[in-house]
């Protein structure tokens, strides 16, 4: 099967892409480090760069910014798609992809129009995730347009452990607008699980569900309560529904595609499977 | 960057990428890479196809030791599909025991897997100092509502270095089974828990005839996908769940951190208390 024609370069760039864009959580820079060596062509990989700002903004992926904590999200980045704010501290910084760091570091002016809004969705929001977040990385973006205020919220935590060959991260988003006035609106978010094992093997998880619910917005205080009631609600049920899967997939599905043992609750008799295909052949004669 | 090389990222990659697409991603790695095909073919395994033998109308599972080209040569009648001229064959001493070895593993199916699918393939070793072959399995099932649904699937190559004048064998076996499972309750939303595991196993028997090869490999078999089995159990709903349950918890960590606080204090106390009192032992 060599000498099959080699394919043409916007194929290549094509596949190095999406290659890059399904890198587990924890694992960009191995990916990108196999794909530049098979690609083997660095003009090919700055061709397909464009997918490092892709893949770190869906993957929430977490970067120091003066010793603290952000996010790298669609909804935080500034024009060129290589800065971005963090709407906790209000500083804007420079991030470079491959090497997961952030530079240039500047304090940017809070937006007065809404920031009542987001402050307190903000505070609701961390009482929650300390409840039951181990190591979590948000960020709360807001902002107005036509007379609408729009919020954006971000989740994230994970558990890299190369060493032991595994990875895990759990990530939601959630958004909401509603007029400057307050109001009846529509939450909607999305929540996704990813958990990779490689020990002599390749196993993953992987998990998302999207969900929406009418809440009550009449005040920043009473908002931020209920915005962040429906993201405990939902995420908690979706834990559990998780577990329960993991229950009866164990018990049942399992269970029904190989039996432990056979029915006669002890390993097979090799040399009698032997005597069997003997007596067959007498009685096929 | 040389073949090796090349290879290593190749089988590195594999083993991140979610397993869910291996087919396309496969696919998209030949393409990228196409001096690697024959490579990748060989060492990437890939959820079993499925093919009828006309003849028999009996199924038989695909994969890369069947295949000579484009066609696939079944097990029941010992012919390519589609036919080809000159399609690579076993020996009539290997195909003879490629028929025991196929109605010994079809009952050894029957009994763990209670229907599904098995194929034997065997093959001479080039340098004559034995065989080889692959044993497949395949089982799905789902639960009565379909909401549950599963896919086993069992890639066994064994190779059999003959020695002693025929009296005595090394059996070397790479095992690898693909565990897929796939849930569609509202609940839960979209669920997928699925990839493969891999085990090798090495022994040394002695052998009176071809028939103690299937005794021999059989028992080795039935030892690993056994061993098997029970790593894929606590990997899939022990590990994976462990893991996820690790980046959020269902338990109130502030509540939990209060408690250790509290927990904490009172053995303090309690220590002081001791140490008020030396003369007396430790409840």
């Amino acid at each position: 099967m060599s000498g099959l024609d080699e394919i043409p370069e916007d194929e290549r760039v094509r596949i190095a892409s999406d290659f890059i864009m399904a890198a587990p959580p924890g694992e960009f820079k191995e990916v990108v480090n196999d794909v530049r060596i098979l690609l083997g062509d660095d003009r090919l990989l700055t061709r397909a760069s464009s997918v490092f700002y892709d893949y770190a903004t869906e993957q929430f992926t977490t970067v120091k910014v003066d010793g603290g904590d952000c996010l790298v999200t669609k909804v935080g980045s500034l024009d060129s798609a290589k800065r971005f704010v963090d709407p906790t501290t209000s500083k804007s910084f420079t991030y470079n992809f491959l090497k997961n760091e952030a530079s240039e570091v500047e304090e940017v002016p809070r937006d007065t129009n809404v920031e009542g809004w987001r402050e307190a969705v903000q505070s609701a929001l961390k009482g929650y995730l300390d409840e039951v977040y181990p190591a979590h990385v948000s960020a709360v973006y807001a902002n107005l347009a036509d007379d609408m205020i729009n919020l954006t919220i971000c989740i994230e935590d994970h558990k890299y452990n190369p060493a032991n060959f595994w990875n895990g991260k759990w990530k939601s988003k959630w958004e909401v607008s509603f007029p400057t006035a307050g109001g009846h609106s529509k939450v909607t978010g999305n929540m996704r699980v990813q958990v990779h094992y490689y020990e002599d093997g390749n196993v993953q998880l992987l998990t998302n569900k999207e969900v929406e619910e009418s809440v009550q917005l009449s005040s920043p205080a009473e908002g931020a309560a209920h915005i962040v009631q429906f993201i405990k609600s939902s995420e908690t049920a979706y834990q559990i529904a998780i577990n329960e899967n993991y229950h009866k997939m164990s018990d049942t599905t399992f269970k029904a595609l190989r039996r432990n043992l056979p029915i006669t609750q002890s390993l097979i008799d090799w040399h009698k499977l032997q005597s069997l295909k003997v007596g067959k052949d007498i009685m096929n004669r | 960057m040389n073949h090796g090389q090349q290879l290593d990222c190749a089988l590195d990659l594999m083993r991140r990428l979610p397993p869910q697409d291996i087919e396309k991603n496969l696919s998209d790695l030949i393409d990228l890479v196409p001096d690697l095909c024959e490579d990748l073919l060989a060492s990437v395994d890939q959820p079993l196809k499925i093919a009828k033998d006309k003849k028999s109308n009996k199924d038989y599972l695909l994969c890369d030791y069947n295949r000579d080209g484009d066609s696939y040569r079944s097990p029941w009648s010992n012919e390519y599909d589609p036919p080809i001229e000159d399609g690579s064959i076993p020996s009539d001493r290997i195909r003879k025991f490629e028929i025991e070895a196929n109605f010994a593993f079809d009952l050894y199916r029957e009994q763990y897997y209670e229907g599904g699918i098995s194929s034997c393939y065997f093959w001479d070793l080039e340098n004559g100092s034995g065989f080889a072959g692959a044993i497949l399995i395949k089982k799905t099932g789902d639960s009565g509502n379909k909401l549950f649904k599963g896919s086993w699937d069992s890639i066994h190559v064994i190779e059999v270095q003959e020695k002693g004048a025929g009296r005595n064998a090394h059996y070397k076996l790479i095992s690898t089974v693909m565990l897929w499972l796939h849930n569609s309750r509202a609940e839960s939303g979209s669920f997928e828990l699925g990839g493969s595991l891999s085990r090798q196993a090495e022994k040394d028997s002695a052998v009176s005839d071809m028939s103690s090869h299937i005794v021999n490999i059989g028992q080795m078999i039935e030892k690993m996908e056994n061993n098997i089995r029970g790593i894929l159990d606590t990997i899939y709903f022990g590990k994976t769940a462990e893991i996820m349950n690790k980046t959020r918890s269902l338990v109130d960590l502030k509540g939990r951190a209060k408690m250790d606080e509290l927990n904490k204090q009172m053995a303090e106390a309690l220590k002081q208390k001791q140490n008020q009192t030396p003369n007396k032992t430790a409840q």
